[in-house]
């Protein structure tokens, strides 16, 4: 459900900076995905193929490059990766920490012609 | 032709705080964004503003946790509107999590909402919710110089609540020296000494919290 406004606010931005850089058709779109970001990819690019036709997007090629998760912990200061949601510290079994990457989503870049 | 965009698919933290701030001023709803240690009192201090104030204002509590739901069944318990947002590890709370929980309040009937950070004093001061006041929680227990290992939050609040006055005689908790480091970092601001066991104090906090959510008017 979520992955459905994220498709929109995707295309509302490439469509937006396509046309600030004069417009064409859209070849592939880069998007930085956190590993803890809670979006699905293959759900983004169901919604995408749907919500680009008609569009100078439709038809381009979504890019996923996925950032691994760093965590620090708020209690010892370690650093560690969580691999899930309800992880702890491995250090001192603290569960507060703060999540320093991971949590990313973002446009990186655009091709276009 | 490559165009770089290095542009967020989600707003970011503090506009969507700016949005939650606008739509509480829209319906008139006051938001306190309650930040401690864990176990200094939020829960208590809730429980008192609700014993205190909640004839008068028409509350609800937003009860941030890593992952538990017991606050928010306390909470419930005394017929007061309780929300759980169960962070999933994160040590704060973020304004996107507040505005999914304001869709769920009936704002428009709503004075006041509390919402009781998760317990940490890092990091929940780092991030705006779109409140109207910041209150923290110090507990004597903790001892009087927890400002200095702790000044961001303790700069960014309008309010200190001196929590656990009760236990004054078996800590070294020193009140002139923990009010004069924190007039130091934050001028002016207002400390109000608590016990919820015994109830001494809690007068004050009603009364400020009556103050804060009265309408303005004219
Ligand atoms: N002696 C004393 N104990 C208190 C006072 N206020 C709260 N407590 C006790 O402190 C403990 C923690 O209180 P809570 O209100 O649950 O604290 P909290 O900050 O909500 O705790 P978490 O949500 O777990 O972080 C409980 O056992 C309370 O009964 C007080 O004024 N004096
Ligand atoms: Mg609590
Ligand atoms: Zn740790």
């Amino acid at each position: 459900m979520h992955e459905y406004a994220v498709t929109e606010s995707i295309l509302e931005i490439v469509q937006t900076e396509a046309e600030k850089a004069g417009g064409g058709q859209v070849e592939s779109i880069t998007v930085v995905i956190g590993e803890l970001s809670t979006f699905v990819d293959d759900s983004i690019e169901f919604y995408f193929q749907a919500l680009s036709q008609g569009t100078i997007a439709e038809g381009a090629t979504l890019i996923f490059e996925k950032v691994e998760a760093r965590a620090v912990c708020c209690e010892c200061g370690m650093e560690f990766k969580p691999t899930n949601i309800y992880y702890s510290c491995p250090g001192c079994h603290s569960p507060v920490f703060e999540v320093k990457q991971g949590q990313e989503l973002y446009i990186d870049n655009l091709e276009i012609n | 032709m490559k165009i770089e965009v290095k542009k967020n698919i989600l707003a970011s933290n503090d506009s969507i705080a700016t949005a939650n701030r606008e739509l509480l001023e829209q319906n008139g709803v006051t938001m306190i964004n309650l930040m401690a240690s864990p176990g200094a009192g939020k829960t208590s201090v809730i429980i008192k503003a609700i014993e205190g104030a909640g004839d008068e204002l028409n509350m609800a509590v937003i009860e941030g946790d890593i992952a538990s739901e017991v606050d928010s069944l306390t909470i419930e318990a005394m017929d007061t509107t309780a929300l759980q947002i169960n962070t999933g590890g994160a040590c704060h709370l973020t304004a996107a999590m507040i505005s999914s929980a304001l869709e769920h309040l009936d704002l428009a009937a709503t004075d006041l909402i509390i919402i009781e950070n998760v317990g940490n004093l890092v990091c929940p001061a780092e991030f705006d919710l779109g409140e109207t006041a910041r209150v923290m929680i110090a507990s004597t227990a903790e001892g009087h110089d927890k400002p200095y290992k702790y000044p961001l939050i303790f700069k960014e609040v309008d309010m200190v609540l001196v929590n656990k006055i009760d236990l004054l005689p078996y800590c070294d908790f020193d009140m002139d020296r923990f009010r004069s480091i924190v007039a130091e970092l934050n001028p002016g601001v207002e400390i109000i000494e608590l016990s919820c066991t015994e109830g001494t104090g809690t007068g004050d906090w009603s009364r400020w919290l009556l103050k804060s959510a009265a309408p303005v008017s004219g």
